[in-house]
């Protein structure tokens, strides 16, 4: 099975009714079963509790799911639980570990419209984005799956007479996994599938708002076939994850989320305490502070709905979204015409309706926070456009807002919002927006809209962005297709989805055997 | 059941029909330069791409930076444009390469396009209305994405049909094309687009983009029917496919437009489930209490490589035939059914396909019907030629004509460029020196 190429998993064709009828039945089925019980799961045990609670944020008094809070103690256990199990499930065959992932897939696909179902209720993901998640959770699992296989095989190194050289590629040990909500199937299930193709053992911590995703995800690990000793499950908060990254028994630390939490983590990774003896290992992926460059010659027809979707759909809450927009003065004008217009047009509502672009904010603190971006950016600057009036009453929604005219200091400018709200500046050309890039700590995605080669050319060789895309939206990069990471404080530029990700996961050995014996080579 | 032989012999007079490329010297150009296009992908992309940004530069200066860009782009240059990369490293040659550009692609799109606005256009129509030809305008437009966009393409359209009543009301009559057998045919046509009438056409909500667009199109059929134009409505990608019949099946049932105006809509041969489509149009116009037939213009469909890319894309299964024979086939037996189905429908066959077009003609013959009971239609600057031979050979012909300025413009006439250069058209077959005898074969 493992041995046919990859392929990413179709998203639904929701253009047809039939699949749009899928997801609803999806939803019906999922329905009665909430809130659901997200337990915390440590070998075979199995603990249920509610201290920990997520709620819709289209609808906070509607609950979604309940679960224990892990503690200290908890982390410790599970801990001990994963590090005992790790020699024996490196030294599980590659193929067997890989086709433990390619059958979570299946039973991932298996369930995938109640999962997508899940990720509406639990994080407001619209309906498409919600497909989308659970897809590239498959596309994951498979993807590393035949990766690890050829990783298994080793490196090809030189060999000359009477020596023998290996170069193969061994697990690290345990993994911690620390999850967002953002893509809360889809996130926990690539960079914990990435620990578990390669041998290591794995615990889990998924993000607080997120508990029943991740919990599905742990699920679909272990009903794959990986042991209940190698995935680990705790919900919990910040706490129990800073437990888990300084404790001793932790080889790697795989964690997608905000910049100041990845710093932390890797500083705390730094430090070897009493007992560690290796050097902890991080793969962060921090966020950005993403640019558009719109060039004179650009097609608006194109680039405005580009801008548009990159910056406001699922309310600008991913870390590729589009924060700010580098126009040529030459279009300037329009262009923000065309965006506020286009950006009166967007469809707010519950991510439960078909259509929605821009659904709730996770939670109170976001809403919170994009509000006070949004009225630093109306004091410092000038607003083209706001949708107020387009606010349900219940849920975390922020009305989507373009700012102009904000001055180059400015924090909206600077900080990650991660919420509805884009900023676009009028540039004298492709280099002054080139410069502005280059001022940035963040370089995790940028866009550029031009027609002329050259241009294009000079960008693509001067961008910072781990990924940038031409004549595009600048989101939803797809498994094996557009690997996908940041530099700079964006991340630690590893590319997950891509050919080498699973690299960060392992430790290269290389055995030299001299095979001369009394002056011959046998 | 419409014999082979007599598809080959309407076809072979079709063909003598046909004029001769003599009589328009500067489309022998242009033929000249699509076929050198069509012959060499990576020239066809990098003159494509040159044409679609033409719009967009703002001096001589950028065009010439432009096109020497995207030459410079490709692993080997036909001599004439190794000569333009030279000329663009030079001030001097730069303003002389950008202008030539610029005016090349400006003849081109004239081919395309008949004039800025409608009453531009009034030359024009009246030409083909006395050469036997009758219209239907299309007003081209940048994409809409906001509500302003909008409306504002709706009140074009509704200023179009106050413009071409006027100018068709000046015209002398001609009864050929101004009555079939089922009565009394608008000579006023206007063919718009649901996706310019609302920013809200989403594949997954088909419902948003009907309701956002309703109001606008229903004013539309309004001005319409007082003016006693005809409105069609035009068909475009898969993904609006449902908000589009829906909304037109729709609000043509309205009482109010119980009496007119006429309209019309499109079967797309090219997608595989277009003969359940056409099942549900011709329910629906047996089941209409509407004064007039529903027209349905029958076409191959003009978005193919966007549906297979996009479908390739998302790996998902193409909605079109991915054999050309197969879309041919289909074309085919959805004309038999489009025939049998009047009076209900007004049949329009709209290919440039000699063959689609002799099968038509043979397949109506066969019915015993009126040899002007079916319409054809062909697009201003690929279908000259033919239109010209239908007329003359005493077939009731449509010239869809495109109106707008050259920014406007450039995606449609990047399409029809594309089209006319793609190695399976019909057009550049025939072009090829193909054998007539096997361009009429059964498909």
């Amino acid at each position: 099975m493992t041995t046919q190429p990859f392929v990413n998993e179709p998203i639904l064709e929701l253009r047809r009714r039939d699949a749009r009828d899928a997801l609803l039945a999806g939803m019906a089925a999922l329905e009665p079963k909430l809130p659901i019980r997200a337990p915390m799961l440590i070998g075979s045990d199995r603990t249920e509790g509610d201290t920990l609670v997520s709620t819709d944020p289209g609808d906070p008094d509607r609950l979604v799911a309940l679960a224990p809070r892990a503690t200290a103690a908890d982390a410790s256990r599970a801990l001990a639980v994963a590090t005992e199990a790790a020699p024996r499930w490196a030294a599980t065959p590659a193929l067997e570990r890989a086709e433990a992932l390619v059958r979570a897939a299946a039973w991932l696909r298996e369930r995938r419209h109640e999962l997508a179902a899940l990720c509406v209720r639990e994080c407001a993901k619209p309906w498409g984005e919600a497909d989308a998640d659970v897809a590239e959770a498959i596309d994951f699992l498979e993807y590393y799956a035949r990766g690890a296989i050829s990783l298994d095989r080793g490196a090809t190194i030189i060999q000359v007479p009477g020596e023998r050289n290996t170069m193969r590629y061994a697990a690290r040990g345990v993994c911690v996994v620390i999850a967002p909500w953002n893509f809360p199937i889809a996130i926990p299930t690539g960079m914990a599938g990435a620990a578990l193709a390669t041998g290591n053992t794995v615990v889990l911590k998924p993000a607080e708002q997120a508990p029943a995703c991740g919990a599905m995800v742990v699920q679909a690990l272990r009903a794959g076939g990986v042991p209940s000793e190698a995935i680990g499950l705790l919900p919990g908060e910040g706490d129990v994850g800073a437990t888990l990254i300084s404790d001793p028994r932790v080889h790697t630390i795989a964690f997608t989320g905000s910049a100041p939490v990845g710093l932390e983590i890797l500083r705390i990774a730094a430090e070897v305490p009493h007992g560690q003896r290796h050097l902890k290992r991080v793969v962060a992926e921090m966020g950005g502070k993403n640019c558009v460059i719109v060039d004179s010659d650009a097609d608006l027809d194109e680039a405005v709905p580009a801008i548009v979707r990159s910056a406001f759909v699922y309310a600008g809450q991913k870390c590729s979204a589009a924060a700010r927009v580098l126009v040529h003065a030459a279009i300037s004008d329009v262009l923000v015409e065309r965006v506020a217009g286009a950006v009166a047009a967007l469809q707010i509502g519950q991510a439960d309706a078909f259509g929605i672009d821009v659904g709730p904010v996770i939670e109170r603190e976001a809403r919170e926070r994009v509000a006070r971006y949004a009225k630093l950016a109306a004091e410092e600057g000038t607003i083209a456009a706001r949708r107020d009036e387009a606010i349900p009453a219940k849920g975390w929604f922020c009305p989507p807002t373009v700012a102009t005219g904000l001055p180059a200091e400015s924090s909206v400018l600077r900080d990650e919002i991660f919420g509805p709200l884009l900023a676009i500046e009028s540039v004298s050309s492709v280099e002054d927006a080139l410069d502005r890039m280059d001022g940035m700590s963040h370089a995790l995605t940028g866009g550029l809209f031009s027609r002329n080669p050259r241009t294009i050319e000079r960008v693509a060789a001067c961008t910072p962005v781990g990924n940038l895309y031409v004549n595009r939206h600048i989101t939803g990069a797809m498994v094996g297709r557009q690997p996908f990471g940041g530099n700079r404080l964006s991340g630690t530029g590893t590319k997950a989805g891509g050919p080498d990700y699973l690299l960060a996961f392992v430790e290269p050995r290389v055995v030299t055997e001299n095979t001369v014996r009394h002056g011959l080579v046998v | 059941m419409v014999a082979d032989s007599e598809v080959l012999d309407i076809g072979r007079r079709l063909d003598a029909a046909l004029p001769s490329a003599a009589r328009h010297p500067m489309k022998a150009i242009d033929d000249r330069a699509m076929d050198l296009a069509s012959h060499d992908a990576e020239l066809r992309a990098a003159l494509f791409r040159f044409v679609d940004v033409v719009p967009a530069c703002r001096s001589v200066d950028d065009l010439a930076d432009h096109l020497t860009g995207l030459l410079g782009e490709l692993g080997s240059r036909p001599m004439p444009l190794d000569v333009a990369l030279q000329m663009g490293r030079s001030k001097p040659g730069r303003a002389a390469l950008g202008t030539a550009a610029a005016a090349g692609v400006r003849h081109m799109a004239h081919r395309f396009i008949v004039a800025e606005t409608p009453r531009e256009a009034e030359k024009t129509l009246r030409t083909l209305w006395e050469e036997g030809v009758a219209t239907s305008v299309d007003l081209l437009g940048e994409a809409t994405v906001t509500a302003a966009e909008a409306d504002r393409y709706a009140r074009r359209c509704a200023e179009a049909l106050d413009a071409l009543g006027a100018a068709y009301a000046r015209l002398p009559a001609q009864p050929a094309l101004e009555a079939d057998s089922m009565g009394p045919i608008p000579r006023s046509n206007l063919s718009v687009k649901v996706s310019a009438l609302t920013p809200l056409l989403r594949p997954d909500a088909p419902d948003l983009g009907k309701q956002d667009a309703g109001p606008r199109l229903r004013e539309l059929l309004r001005r319409a029917r007082e003016g006693d134009a005809h409105l069609h409505i035009d068909m475009e990608s898969f993904d609006s496919r449902e908000a589009v019949i829906e909304l037109v099946l729709e609000l043509l049932s309205e009482d109010e437009f119980r009496e007119g105006p006429s309209a019309g809509l499109v079967l797309q041969a090219y997608l595989i489930d277009s003969p359940e489509l056409c099942d549900r149009i011709l329910a629906w116009a047996a089941r209409s209490q509407r004064a007039q037939p529903l027209s349905v213009r029958l076409v191959k469909g003009a978005y193919w490589d966007h549906e297979v890319v996009d479908a390739r894309q998302h790996g998902w299964q193409p909605p079109v035939f991915e054999v050309k024979a197969d879309c041919d086939r289909n074309f085919e037996a959805l004309t038999v059914r489009l025939l049998d189905a009047r009076p209900h429908v007004r049949p329009a066959i709209a290919s440039h396909n000699l063959r689609s077009v002799a099968h038509a003609i043979a397949a109506n013959r066969a019915t015993g019907a009126d040899e002007r009971d079916v319409e054809f239609q062909v697009l201003r600057g690929l279908g000259d030629d033919l239109q010209h031979a239908l007329a003359s050979e005493g077939h009731r012909v449509r010239t869809y004509c495109p109106v707008g300025d050259l920014v406007a413009g450039m995606a449609y006439l990047v399409r029809r460029l594309l089209e006319n250069t793609s190695n399976e058209s019909f057009l550049s077959e025939q072009a090829g020196g193909r054998p007539l005898e096997e361009l009429l074969a059964a498909p």
